[in-house]
C-alpha cells in the first residue's frame, strides 16, 4: 500500500441515531489522499493501535498488556472483595478509533481488579449523551453484557438525580453511576472540545458531564466561561460524596496518533498534569496546523455526530472553532455558550470552512447547532439519509437550508464551487493520518515546519506555563 | 423563538402506561390518564424525548400540519421588567440561552415576565429544549428563581433547583482554585460590573 493512498478508517458501530452504513470517502473519491501525520511532524512517537482492522487483534492486546502494566502500580486496598464497584464509563471514548481500544481497557481493568481484590461485584455503567438507546448499543456492540456478566446499565442526564454538596453549593449527579459502594473513573483522554475545555483539568470533566444531570452540565458549559468553568468537575471531584467512593482512574491516552498507552492511578491530578503535557505537545501542533486552512470544505464520514468525528486526532470542532488559540489561557474568549457581551464569538462558523458535505453522521443532540446550516452551505448525500435530518426533532431548520445531493461527488463538486476552493478535508474517525485531497496535503505540508517551529518555541513554553507545568 | 415542525404520537394499545414519556417532557405536554399518555399538541415542542425514552417503541413523530412558532415578543411585556429580571439573575440579554434554537436571555425573561412560572412553562412558551435539551437549562432556572419562583423540584425528577453562576462563587472557592481564572472571567463576561451574586433573601 502506496503511504499516500486513501485509508478506509476504523469500522465504527451501527446506531438507530445514523444512517445505513455508506462506502466511505476513501472507498469513492479517488483523487483522495491519507497522509501520515508524521509527514507533518517527524517527532510524533508512534502508536499502539489507531484502531485499524488488518491489525486491530493485535493491537489490543497490546491495549490489554498496557492497561495490566499500569494497573500493576495502583494501590487497589480501597476495593474490599465484599464491595461493589461501578466502572465508570463514557461514551465519547467508543467513538475513539472504532471504539474497541477503550472497551478493551474497560474489559481488562474488571479482569484485573477482581484478580488483586477478590471482589466481584463489579458493574459497568455506561454514560451516554441524549439518546436512551446508545447505552444498549454500546453494550450489545462492544460484548459487554458477557463480559459484565450481565451487570451493565447505561445512564443519561435525564436519569435520576443525587444531590451532592461541594465546595460550589449543592450540585446534581446522576443516582444510578454511584449505586455501588465505590467507582472507578475508567476514562479515555480524547481532548475532544479543546475550544470548551482548554485543555484546563480536562481529565476531570466527566464529573461535571458524563456523570452529572443536565443542570450540573448546564451549569458547567453555560453559566461560567470556559475557564473558570474548570471549577465545577474539581469541585465535584474533590467533594466528600466523590471522595467516599473513589477508588482509582485509568485513562486510554492517545495522540494525533492513536493509543500511545494507559494512565493508572489513584492522584487524577497527576494523570492530568501529564495529559495536559502530552496534549499541548501533539494536539496543540494539530491544531495550529489546521489554522492554517484558510479555506476547505469539510467531509463528515463517521458513526457519530458531525462535530465529534475525527480526522488526524482531532474533531470537526477544532476545525470549526478555530478563531484564536483555544490553548492560550491569556485569550478570554473562545468558543463557549457564554459570551462576552463586548466580543462575541460565533462558534458555529469559521469563514475558512466553506462547506460541509455529510456522506454519514449521526442526527439528534441538537448538532449541528442551528445556527450552522445558516452560515455554511450543507449538502446530505442520499434521500435516505435526507430524511433521517428531516425528522430530527433537534435541528428542525437544518434540511430547509441543506441541499441534497444524489452522490458524495456530486456534493463535493457542488460544494467546492460554491466554496470557491479546492481543498477537501475528511472527518471519518481516523489517527495516525489525516484523508485529504492533494491540493490540501501539499498546503499542509508546506506550512508544517513553520507551525512545528513556533509552536515548540513559542505556544507550547507559554501554554504550559499557563498551567503550571514549565 | 422555536420554529416546530413535529408533535408526538402513539399507539396506545401497547402502552403499559410507565409514565417515562410524561416524566422526560421538558414542556409539560404529557400528562398521564386512566394510565394513558395524553398529548396537548399546543404545549409539544417536538424534542423527540419522549420518542426515544419509550420502552415498548410505541410512539413516533408526525408532522404538524402547520409549524407551530413559540415565542415571546419582547412588545409583549414591559421591558423595564424584562431588563431588571435579566440583570438579577445575571444573565445577558443577547446570550443564547438555548443555542440550538437560538432563543436569547431576553426571551427567556420575558415569558417568565409575561406569567411562565416553572421550567415546563418556560419550554412551552419559547421553544427552548427542544434541540438538545441539556444546556440552557441553569440559566432560565436561575432567571425562574430571580423572579421568585417556587424552586421546590417537581416530582419524578424532572429538573432540580442548580442556579449556580460565575458571580455566586464564595471568596474562599476563588482562594482555593486560584488558577481557574474566575476573576478574568467575571470582566470578561461583565465588563460593566453590573452583576452579582443572586440574593436568596429577596425570594
Amino acid at each position: 500500500m502506496n503511504a499516500h493512498t486513501a485509508i478506509k478508517p476504523p469500522a465504527f458501530m451501527h446506531s438507530d441515531y445514523g444512517p445505513a452504513l455508506q462506502p466511505h470517502v476513501s472507498e469513492t473519491i479517488e483523487s483522495m489522499v491519507s497522509v501520515p501525520l508524521t509527514e507533518f511532524f517527524p517527532n510524533f512517537a508512534p502508536a499502539i493501535t489507531s484502531g485499524y482492522p488488518e491489525t486491530l487483534e493485535a493491537d489490543l492486546e497490546r491495549v490489554r498488556a498496557e492497561t495490566r502494566k499500569s494497573l500493576a502500580l495502583v494501590d487497589m486496598s480501597s476495593i474490599a472483595a465484599t464491595d461493589s464497584v461501578n466502572i465508570l464509563a463514557s461514551e465519547h471514548g467508543f467513538g475513539l478509533m472504532g471504539g474497541w481500544p477503550y472497551a478493551e481497557m474497560i474489559k481488562t481493568i474488571r479482569e484485573v481488579v477482581i484478580e488483586r481484590t477478590g471482589c466481584t461485584k463489579i458493574h459497568l455503567r455506561l454514560a451516554i449523551y441524549r439518546g436512551f438507546k446508545e447505552a444498549e448499543e454500546v453494550a450489545e456492540h462492544f460484548g459487554f453484557n458477557e463480559a459484565f456478566e450481565g451487570r451493565v446499565k447505561g445512564l443519561g442526564p435525564f436519569d435520576q438525580g443525587v444531590e451532592v454538596e461541594t465546595v460550589v453549593g449543592p450540585m446534581y449527579l446522576i443516582k444510578r453511576a454511584f449505586d455501588a459502594t465505590k467507582f472507578i473513573h475508567a476514562y479515555y483522554d480524547d481532548p475532544r472540545e479543546m475550544y470548551f475545555n482548554r485543555l484546563l483539568y480536562k481529565s476531570f470533566k466527566s464529573f461535571c458531564m458524563s456523570y452529572a444531570r443536565y443542570e450540573t452540565r448546564s451549569v458547567y458549559h453555560s453559566m461560567f466561561g470556559n475557564r473558570s468553568g474548570s471549577v465545577i468537575p474539581r469541585a465535584l471531584f474533590d467533594s466528600d460524596f466523590i471522595q467516599q467512593r473513589y477508588t482509582f482512574s485509568s485513562v486510554l491516552c492517545t495522540t494525533p496518533m492513536g493509543v500511545i498507552g494507559v494512565d493508572a492511578t489513584t492522584d487524577l491530578y497527576a494523570i492530568d498534569r501529564r495529559i495536559t503535557k502530552s496534549h499541548l505537545e501533539t494536539y496543540g501542533r494539530m491544531q495550529r496546523l489546521f489554522a492554517e486552512i484558510k479555506d476547505c470544505v469539510a467531509i463528515w464520514d463517521g458513526g457519530r455526530w458531525g462535530y465529534y468525528l475525527h480526522g488526524g486526532g482531532l474533531i470537526f470542532g477544532t476545525l470549526l472553532t478555530n478563531h484564536s488559540d483555544a490553548f492560550d489561557l491569556d485569550q478570554p474568549v473562545v468558543a463557549g455558550f457564554m459570551q462576552s457581551p463586548t466580543a462575541p464569538v460565533n462558534f458555529s462558523r469559521n469563514k475558512n470552512l466553506r462547506g460541509v458535505v455529510v456522506n454519514q453522521a449521526w442526527v439528534g443532540a441538537g448538532i449541528p447547532y442551528v445556527t450552522m446550516p445558516f452560515t455554511t452551505p450543507m449538502y446530505i448525500v442520499g434521500e435516505e439519509q435526507a430524511q433521517m435530518w428531516r425528522e430530527d426533532p433537534t435541528n428542525p431548520l437544518l434540511m430547509d437550508r441543506a441541499t441534497v445531493v444524489d452522490s458524495l461527488h456530486q456534493g463535493v463538486a457542488m460544494a467546492c464551487e460554491k466554496g470557491q476552493t479546492d481543498k477537501l478535508i475528511v472527518f471519518d474517525g481516523s489517527y495516525g493520518h489525516l484523508t485529504c485531497n492533494q491540493a490540501l496535503a501539499d498546503l499542509l505540508k508546506a506550512r508544517a515546519p513553520a507551525v512545528d517551529k513556533m509552536v515548540g518555541e513559542e505556544l507550547l513554553p507559554k501554554w504550559l506555563a499557563q498551567r503550571g507545568l514549565s | 423563538m422555536a420554529t416546530i415542525k413535529l408533535v408526538a404520537d402513539y399507539n396506545a394499545d401497547p402502552c403499559t402506561g410507565c409514565k417515562l414519556c410524561d416524566i422526560v417532557c421538558p414542556s409539560g405536554a404529557i400528562k398521564m390518564e386512566a394510565r394513558k399518555p395524553v398529548i396537548d399538541e399546543a404545549l409539544c415542542i417536538g424534542c423527540g424525548r419522549c420518542v426515544d425514552r419509550c420502552p415498548e417503541d410505541i410512539m413516533w413523530m408526525i408532522q404538524r400540519s402547520e409549524p407551530l412558532v413559540t415565542t415571546v415578543h419582547p412588545d409583549e411585556v414591559d421591558q423595564e421588567a424584562v431588563t431588571a429580571l435579566l440583570e438579577k439573575a445575571g444573565i445577558e440579554a443577547a446570550m443564547s440561552v438555548c443555542v440550538c434554537t437560538l432563543t436569547p436571555g431576553s426571551e427567556i425573561a420575558a415569558s417568565i415576565i409575561k406569567g411562565a412560572k416553572n421550567l415546563e412553562e418556560v419550554c412551552a412558551a419559547t421553544g427552548m429544549r427542544s434541540g438538545c435539551g441539556i444546556y440552557c437549562v441553569a440559566p432560565a432556572l436561575r432567571l425562574l428563581e430571580a423572579a421568585g419562583c417556587d424552586m421546590t423540584p417537581p416530582g419524578q425528577h424532572r429538573w432540580y433547583p442548580s442556579t449556580l453562576s460565575l458571580y455566586d462563587l464564595s471568596d474562599e472557592v476563588c482562594a482555593k482554585y486560584p488558577d481557574a481564572y474566575i476573576e478574568e472571567d467575571r470582566a470578561v463576561f461583565d465588563p460593566e460590573h453590573k452583576y452579582g451574586p443572586l440574593s436568596k433573601e429577596i425570594l
